[in-house]
């Protein structure tokens, strides 16, 4: 097993070279550069930036050099001393920027993780077990139509309502009062009263991939003869379900667990918009936007080491789980 | 209404102003100045000293709207969550040397107490009110002023190139200190729309650079301090970067970010704009501005800034009272139906707001295209008529504006004084049968399509760059514009771009045409003429060689002489000294660029609106604004609240 993930690990290097190469190459791609945008902004506001200063600041920012040179600068600074470069826009380190809003975004990711798992395997389960019932019809057309709509329609229905019809404050993590104060128990429960919205918006869309991954599975396990046999030896119907082919059924699951750690940073970008969540999706998207290189070029290559590690966690967890992949 | 400069000596500008401030408080004396409560304590622990030695001698003296106001509350706002910087610019940071009245009609003295330009406009004398403050307290003097001067502007590692608002036909202004409080900016050559320009946003720049706090971080004080100064900002490499991470020059993210930068705005920061999910200011105590009862303004405490990633989620906030007032973004037809039918529960109300530019829509052809086919029938008048005459205005207004709007040429709006009906209504009437005629004479074959055959037997294509901003719905406006030109033969290609592609294409010269909006709808045209002739600046660009030839003769293309004529009015508009003269020098040149129909324009903006809540006074109603006229920042220290919340 050791060797298998450290094998894993170093086969991981190239890739992430390659990734870091292609992430900043895509960046650059657009036309124009950070203080194109700038100005276009400035103009717009009726200003103008000399063209004079806004080659100086091209240099300043070293954005007149070629971009091989660009690419050596950035990831020399990463190697060297985890300096992945400074965000032209917010003029911090980016490292600063991302870890700021990595934490809200794992706990949401989780949050909603926990949420869809909760609702979705038992109503998987519930479907699979009563197949062709009214339940079974009833969860797979809920499950479908959340499906159906696009989350950022839902996330703003799901605003409109809960602010026209209950008048509660909606739209990012915290109540005016608490944004800037220090975590305290008033803050945890302003923060509880905000968070189940985007969980249950972001949630309602993956819940129903869940429920027909885990009908479908189940139904496959039910029908096999290790089941008749069980049965025929007097087992209890919910100990047997539950023992063996629930546990079976939840292997594509667990596979797909590791996808999560990229989600916290790409996932739901829209909705994060939407709902103007303080996650590193916003982030991500106005970097693009911005052409603010460095930060969006750090934003991918995180998401890239984060999917190499949640596969990884996804082969060990299954390698767990499944003897079968444990004896390949 | 002269400017000072045709009395004699230094003179208050404005009779109004001068006899409030005369009746109001010279007689009554520093004692009876008053201060917002929430600074009470401060002052009685000895943090702060006493209200009248933190005001200047003379405090500005606000032009009340309704009348005086009320201490307290909080203004809610929002504000994009990035590159929205801009909105903080406009909502608080527009102290000058000297501003625009409220109707923008006359410029009239802010932090400079009088001001006076010589008889040949190039040299203007300001002398400052006595006893400005930072707010940190520092006295704000002329050497401020001669710190921007000296090592700001003149310094070339830290302007490269200098501001044009400072500068005369590529020569850079002569700052002088006369004593502590008077300064004397000297022109080489007559610069007659000297004070407009400064009263504009952009005047900001000698007023924004505090000496005393920003001399640690520039090479000529600060040579043996820097190096660890850059080992604690790891963002900057060198003394110019860090130097520009603590100020900006144009109000860039920078200026936003610094909550130790010392300013003279009403409000200060205390949540910068930066990754935060709000930003926050609270007021500054050593603001130099009064009412007439010789209160310190502003009367709101402070003002919270909600950072949204989303317009639809600022409409929704607003509708359910959580802010007191909103403007930017969500001020369009698409928001419009939501915010009037969220009035009662967001206990809100609309008010108007005169943003009124030449035109929404307007079709730029490049008449220095690099394609000497195209350029030449671009460059053709009758092409532009006839291309203007085959566009159903009022059809696209109805479908695309919702009726708002009506069929215009680039022109000054009919509610200013320089409006002229020639110039707004001229080839706007909808008549393909005359534009056919037209063209027949400039590209008289045609293909099996029925498409025109340019001279060299191919089909004249315009290659037409679309880009959806300002949410002024160009694609559908464009295509409405394709079929009409198909209908008298023209082929318009469209090309949907974003802004970004545009700006790189039109700075290397690219584009056949684009559609975009125009400045100049109100007194800014004087000083921003960039849609009524080749004028070097920011997004217009329809002559870009012949601009650049007009600010330099040695680079770009010389023009032809029709154009240089245009260009010869307009400096002689620069070159005025009178306000009587300016204005007629102004006609002629409006006139010309009339004759010489550069550009067409499709439909005049109708005002727009804001909410306010119900419970702001002051507020002024139908207060005019433009790109660099910043709104609300000029009025918003005096508005209050009827009933401040807590």
């Amino acid at each position: 097993m050791l060797r298998y993930i450290a094998k894993r690990m170093v086969f991981a290097i190239p890739t992430l070279f390659a990734v870091s190469i292609v992430a900043f190459i895509i960046i650059q791609l657009p036309p124009g550069d950070y203080l194109t945008t700038l100005m276009a902004d400035w103009a717009s506001q009726g200003g103008a930036v000399e063209a004079g200063t806004v080659a100086a600041m091209r240099e300043r920012y070293g954005l007149d050099q070629p971009i091989y040179f660009q690419y050596y600068k950035w990831i020399a600074g990463i190697l060297t001393r985890g300096d992945f470069g400074i965000s032209f826009e917010l003029g911090k380190p980016v490292t600063e920027l991302i870890w700021n809003r990595l934490g809200f975004s794992l706990l949401l990711s989780v949050l909603t993780l926990c949420f869809v798992w909760a609702i979705a395997i038992p109503i998987g389960i519930l479907s699979a077990v009563r197949q062709y019932s009214i339940s079974d019809y009833a969860a797979t057309f809920l499950a479908f139509f959340f499906l159906a709509v696009p989350d950022f329609l839902m996330a703003l229905s799901a605003m409109y309502i809960m602010s026209a019809w209950f008048g509660q404050s909606v739209g990012g993590l915290f109540s005016p009062d608490y944004v800037d104060a220090p975590w305290s128990f008033g803050k945890l429960v302003d923060f509880a009263q905000h968070v189940w919205l985007p969980v249950i918006v972001i949630g309602l869309g993956s819940l129903a991939a869940l429920v027909r991954i885990m009908r479908a599975n189940l139904l496959d396990e039910l029908s096999k003869p290790y089941v008749t046999t069980a049965r025929a030896k007097g087992m209890s119907e919910l100990e047997l379900l539950l023992r063996y082919p629930v546990r079976l059924a939840l292997n594509p699951l667990i596979s797909t667990l590791g996808w999560i750690l990229p989600a916290v940073i790409s996932g739901e970008i829209i909705v994060s918009v939407v709902m103007s969540l303080p996650t590193t999706g916003p982030l991500l998207l106005r970097a693009l936007l911005a052409q603010d290189m460095y930060l969006a070029g750090s934003l991918i290559l995180l998401i890239s080491v984060l999917t190499i590690i949640g596969t990884l966690i996804s082969d060990i967890l299954l390698a767990i789980t499944d003897p079968r992949i444990r004896l390949q | 209404m002269g400017y000072p400069h045709k009395l004699p000596g230094l003179v208050m500008s404005t009779g109004l102003l001068g006899a409030m401030l005369l009746g109001a408080l010279s007689p009554a004396g520093a004692a009876d100045y008053k201060q917002a409560p929430m600074l009470d304590e401060q002052v009685k622990a000895g943090k702060l000293p006493d209200v009248a030695s933190r005001l200047p001698e003379h405090p500005y003296v606000e032009t009340m709207v309704e009348g005086v106001g009320k201490y307290g509350g909080t203004l809610r706002t929002t504000i994009l969550a990035n590159g929205d910087q801009y909105n903080l610019t406009r909502t608080i940071a527009n102290e000058l040397l000297v501003r625009w009245d409220p109707q923008w009609k006359k410029v009239m003295p802010s932090l400079a107490e009088e001001f006076k330009a010589s008889d040949d406009a190039t040299t203007y004398t300001f002398k400052l009110r006595k006893g400005l403050k930072w707010s940190d307290g520092k006295p704000f003097t002329t050497d401020d002023i001669m710190f921007w001067y000296e090592d700001v502007f003149m310094n070339n590692a830290l302007s490269p190139a200098k501001n044009p608002t400072f500068t005369v036909a590529g020569k850079p202004v002569k700052v002088t200190k006369i004593d502590d409080l008077t300064v004397e900016f000297k022109f080489e050559s007559p610069y007659g729309l000297f004070l407009q320009q400064l009263a504009y946003g952009q005047g900001h720049l000698p007023v924004i650079y505090p000496k005393h706090y920003l001399s640690q971080f520039h090479e000529k004080y600060n040579k043996e301090g820097i190096p660890a100064l850059l080992k604690a900002n790891p963002a900057a490499g060198d003394w110019v970067a860090l130097f520009n991470s603590k100020v900006s020059l144009t109000f860039q993210p920078p200026y936003w970010q610094n909550l130790a930068l010392p300013t003279l705005n009403p409000w200060v920061l205390t949540v910068p704009y930066a990754d935060s999910e709000r930003v926050v200011a609270t007021r500054n105590p050593y603001y130099w501005k009064v009412d007439t009862a010789g209160n310190q303004l502003p009367y709101i405490d402070g003002i919270t800034w909600a950072k949204l990633d989303d317009p639809q989620l600022m409409a929704l906030k607003m509708t359910s009272g959580e802010f007191d007032f909103a403007f930017r973004h969500i001020n369009n037809s698409t928001f419009k139906s939501v915010l009037f039918d969220g009035q009662k529960t967001g206990n809100y109300h609309f008010v108007d707001v005169k943003d009124l530019p030449a035109n929404d829509a307007v079709l730029l052809l490049n008449l220095n295209s690099t394609d000497p086919v195209k350029r030449k029938i671009f460059q053709n008048k009758d092409f532009r008529i006839a291309l203007s005459h085959a566009i159903n205005r009022q059809e696209i207004i109805d479908l695309v504006y919702v009726g708002q709007g009506a069929p215009a040429q680039v022109a000054v709006q009919p509610e200013h004084e320089l409006f002229n009906e020639r110039e707004a209504k001229q080839y706007t009437e909808y008549d393909p049968k005359r534009a056919a005629e037209i063209l027949d004479k400039v590209m008289p074959k045609k293909d099996a399509e029925g498409f025109r055959l340019d001279e060299t037997g191919k089909r004249f294509t315009i290659n037409f760059m679309v880009a959806d901003v300002f949410g002024l719905s160009y694609p559908d406006v464009m295509q409405m514009v394709q079929q009409y030109a198909k209908d008298v033969g023209v082929d318009i290609q469209l090309r949907t771009t974003d802004r970004a592609r545009l700006n790189t294409m039109w700075s290397a010269n690219e584009q056949d045409a684009y559609i975009w909006n125009c400045v100049g709808g109100l007194s800014e045209v004087y000083t921003d003429p960039r849609c009524y002739m080749p004028f070097q600046k920011a997004d217009i660009f329809f002559a870009m060689k012949w601009s650049e030839w007009y600010s330099n003769h040695a680079t770009g293309e010389e023009p032809p002489e029709s154009i240089k004529a245009l260009m010869a009015a307009y400096d002689k508009v620069n070159a005025a000294v009178t306000d009587d003269d300016r204005r007629q020098k102004m006609k002629e040149f409006l006139n010309l660029s009339a004759d010489n129909f550069l550009n067409i324009g499709i439909s005049r903006p109708m005002p727009k609106y804001m909410m306010t809540s119900n419970n702001l006074k002051n507020v002024v109603n139908g207060i005019p604004i433009t790109g660099n006229l910043w709104h609300p920042a000029p009025t918003l220290t005096q508005w209050y609240f009827d009933k401040p919340a807590k």
